[in-house]
């Protein structure tokens, strides 16, 4: 654990700027499905069979699994390294400032035994995100199957989660590489980031600073683009999902098909 | 112009309903509904794809949609079948067939009308009471021909002289179409046969308008609640029809209408009642290898897969074979949605797409049970030149169980005229 220069005004400022323009926008939002026609919420004596529904078809993406392995693997990938680095950026902000006054569990996380814990959570997720979206870039860029949509807002968020998570790593291989001794095994992804040693200590912690910048006013950036960027999918599909199961949560034909009934022969695998 | 185009959008949005309006930015952009849309297949723009119309309702809502924009909008929104296949295959679940209908709705509403041909059917449905635009009192007709012409083995009573446990309600087409009124009498024969005891509406039987939903009309709910209380005044309790868009209509569409709703059955599904109790007798064989044409109204609107299928396997001899999209993937034949009244040319090339496939079977006909499927198929085997033969679930049951009802009987005792399409 090293530690080193922060501009953290600066970013608890754009944080309250970046934060407030996204729940703004979400609230513009609320309003405008305020609007619509109030409708019906069917669930009684289905509920067992909606949550069911809705574990299957969110968390474990059964219908994507259905339509092409291959694409189950790559949304997979992205969203648990997403879900699992955003709980970790969640925790972090809960816990620092506890860490602050000094209240011990959550200086575990952060000094203690428990960093390394915190160290291999985010390197496993966050290659799992890293390898989900490179293999989102070859389907995209080099298969491009005809099914893909092709408008800015569908290259702007793969490259922009890409540039988060590369930026990421670096930033951890910038950190292992000032650290004393030792903690570069439980980063077993960020180590393969760490510098060739030819920079002196005085370069790596301007550019240690630097990466920590962008990475983390990219974070914020994010908050920005979130409710324009085909993003909100990951917000609504959930919801989207819960609340047809309720209308829909019988239909076989729909969400647990027969294959052998129900298959047909069209699908594209990639 | 941008203040008057959002305004436009908020009063789009009131008639929207709340997860509809969800919905449209929920979509993931994965591009699964142009996989499987029929008429995508045909016409490769992004307003005909699910994922385009909701990202143009979208900014059509928030009033970015330019007037370049919104022309290919309108386009793609009415030159849908609402067939239901994006829905199936959507992996965020979008009910896309609900919201195209409920779209049309609200941009009626707010004064932007669907196109010209559709117009026109919506005007001749709510002036005569038929989508045909034929005098009423020709709708029972059939019934008193098909007697004098020996079809029948006793007149059908009319309900207002002899009401019984059942309605047959024959609808537009079976009524009206000279071509397609074979439809109407072997179900009046088969049930007959089964010994079921029912009646018919005759002049006083109205349009299920099932059609004013599927092109948004906003006439819609107080003609069906007049409906729904003309059937509930003349004591009507089950109802069945034998085309899969009065199905969706009284069955579907009424259903938070009226609670007689649920009593309204596709004849397929007592056909399979009735061969199963041993009331209706299959004999002839009918040696012929078929495909299965599943209606979007009765499959994935509604579920009835299985007893049409049943049904066919039940006759002797007759070989069923599936066609690469069946059941829940059942490719739309392009009759749906108001898309024939909107473009005429694209159900053509849509259709013509489904007889390919059909033939790729080996099969020697394609079976529906809907006589909308039924002539819209007609029009795919014209486009393709194709021999092969397009049936009504009914005329394969009639083969093996009264087989002097055929089509051609009827069509030549009626007007001595082949089929032909309108
Ligand atoms: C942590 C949350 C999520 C993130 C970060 C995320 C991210 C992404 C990204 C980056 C893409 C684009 C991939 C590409 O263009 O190649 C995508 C596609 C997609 N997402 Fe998500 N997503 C999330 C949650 C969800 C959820 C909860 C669902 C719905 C159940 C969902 C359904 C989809 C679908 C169906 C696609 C298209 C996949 C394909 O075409 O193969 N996503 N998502
Ligand atoms: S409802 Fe059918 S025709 Fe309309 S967009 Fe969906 S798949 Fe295409
Ligand atoms: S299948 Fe559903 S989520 Fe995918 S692009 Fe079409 S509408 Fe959007």
């Amino acid at each position: 654990m090293i530690e080193y220069f922060k501009p953290w005004l600066l970013f608890w400022l754009a944080a309250i700027v970046a934060h407030g323009y996204m729940d703004y926008s979400f609230y513009r939002k609320w309003q405008g499905w305020a609007q619509g026609i109030r409708q019906p919420f069917p669930h009684k004596g289905k509920q067992r069979r909606i949550v069911k529904i809705w574990l299957a078809e969110v968390l474990l993406q059964r219908q994507l699994f259905g339509l092409s392995l291959f694409r189950w693997l790559v949304h997979l990938l992205i969203f648990w390294g997403f879900a699992g680095l955003a709980l970790l950026s969640l925790t972090t902000f809960f816990l620092r400032p506890l860490d602050f006054l000094g209240i011990g569990w959550a200086h575990y996380f952060f000094s203690g035994k428990g960093y390394l814990f915190t160290k291999v959570w985010g390197d496993s997720f966050g290659l799992a995100l890293l390898l989900g979206l490179v293999l989102a870039g070859i389907r995209r860029f080099i298969l491009k199957p005809a099914q893909q949509g092709n408008k800015q807002m569908d290259i702007y968020l793969v490259a922009f989660l890409f540039w988060l998570t590369l930026s990421g790593f670096f930033l951890e291989g910038l950190r292992l590489s000032l650290s004393p001794g030792g903690m570069d095994s439980y980063s077993f992804i960020g180590r393969l980031f760490m510098p060739a040693g030819i920079f002196t200590v005085e370069q790596l912690k301007f550019m240690l600073v630097a990466t920590w910048s962008i990475h983390a006013f990219s974070a914020l950036a994010l908050l920005v683009y979130l409710p324009h960027s085909k993003m909100m999918h990951s917000i609504l599909a959930p919801v989207v999902i819960a609340l047809n199961a309720s209308e829909e949560s019988e239909r076989e034909d729909l969400y647990w098909p027969d294959i052998g009934k129900y298959k047909a022969k069209k699908s594209r695998e990639t | 112009m941008a203040r008057h185009r959002k305004i436009q959008g908020e009063e789009i949005a009131r008639n929207l309903n709340r997860r509809q309006l969800i919905e449209l930015e929920a979509c993931a952009r994965c591009g699964e509904c142009t996989n499987w849309c029929p008429v995508y297949a045909q016409d490769k723009r992004e307003c005909i794809s699910a994922r385009g119309k909701l990202a143009m309702l979208r900014s059509m809502l928030d009033g970015s949609l330019t007037a370049e924009e919104r022309t290919e909008f309108l386009q793609g929104l009415y030159q849908c079948s609402a067939c239901g296949q994006c829905h199936i295959v959507c992996p965020v679940r979008i009910n896309t067939p609900e919201l195209w209908e409920q779209a049309r709705y609200a941009l009626v509403s707010a004064g932007i009308p669907q196109p010209e041909g559709q117009v026109k059917q919506l005007t001749t449905i709510k002036g005569f009471n038929n989508s045909y635009g034929k005098p009423q009192e020709e709708r029972g007709l059939w019934a008193k021909n098909a007697w004098d012409a020996g079809f029948l083995k006793s007149l059908v009573p009319l309900w207002s002289e002899r009401p019984s446990s059942v309605l047959y309600f024959a609808g537009c087409t079976a009524s009206f179409d000279p071509a397609m009124q074979f439809v109407a009498v072997q179900t009046a024969r088969l049930l007959q046969e089964a010994g079921v005891e029912f009646s018919i509406l005759g002049s006083d039987e109205p349009c299920c308008i099932g059609k004013l939903r599927r092109m948004g009309d906003p006439a819609f709910t107080e003609e069906a609640q007049n409906r729904a209380r003309q059937f509930d005044n003349s004591g009507v309790r089950t109802i069945i029809v034998s085309c899969a868009g009065c199905y969706k209509g009284l069955h579907s569409d009424y259903h938070s209408l009226w609670p007689g709703a649920q009593k309204v059955l596709h004849v397929t599904q007592l056909y399979e009642q009735l061969l199963h109790d041993g009331l209706l007798r299959v004999q002839q064989e009918v040696p012929l290898v078929v495909t299965y044409h599943d209606p979007c109204h009765l499959g994935r609107h509604n579920r009835i897969y299985d007893p049409p299928r049943n049904v066919l396997q039940a006759v002797p001899a007759l070989k069923l074979v599936e066609m690469a999209r069946h059941r829940a993937f059942s490719a739309c034949c392009g009759m749906g949605g108001g898309l024939k009244a909107a473009n005429p040319e694209l159900q053509h090339k849509v259709s013509a797409s489904r007889i390919r496939e059909a033939e790729a079977t080996g099969a020697q006909a394609v079976v529906t049970p809907c006589q909308t499927c039924y002539l819209g198929l007609l029009h795919g085997v014209e486009e393709t030149s194709s021999s092969l033969k397009v049936y009504h679930l009914n005329e394969m049951l009639i083969r093996s169980v009264c087989p002097e009802v055929s089509r051609e009987a009827i069509d030549a005792a009626f007007s001595g005229d082949q089929v032909k399409l309108k």
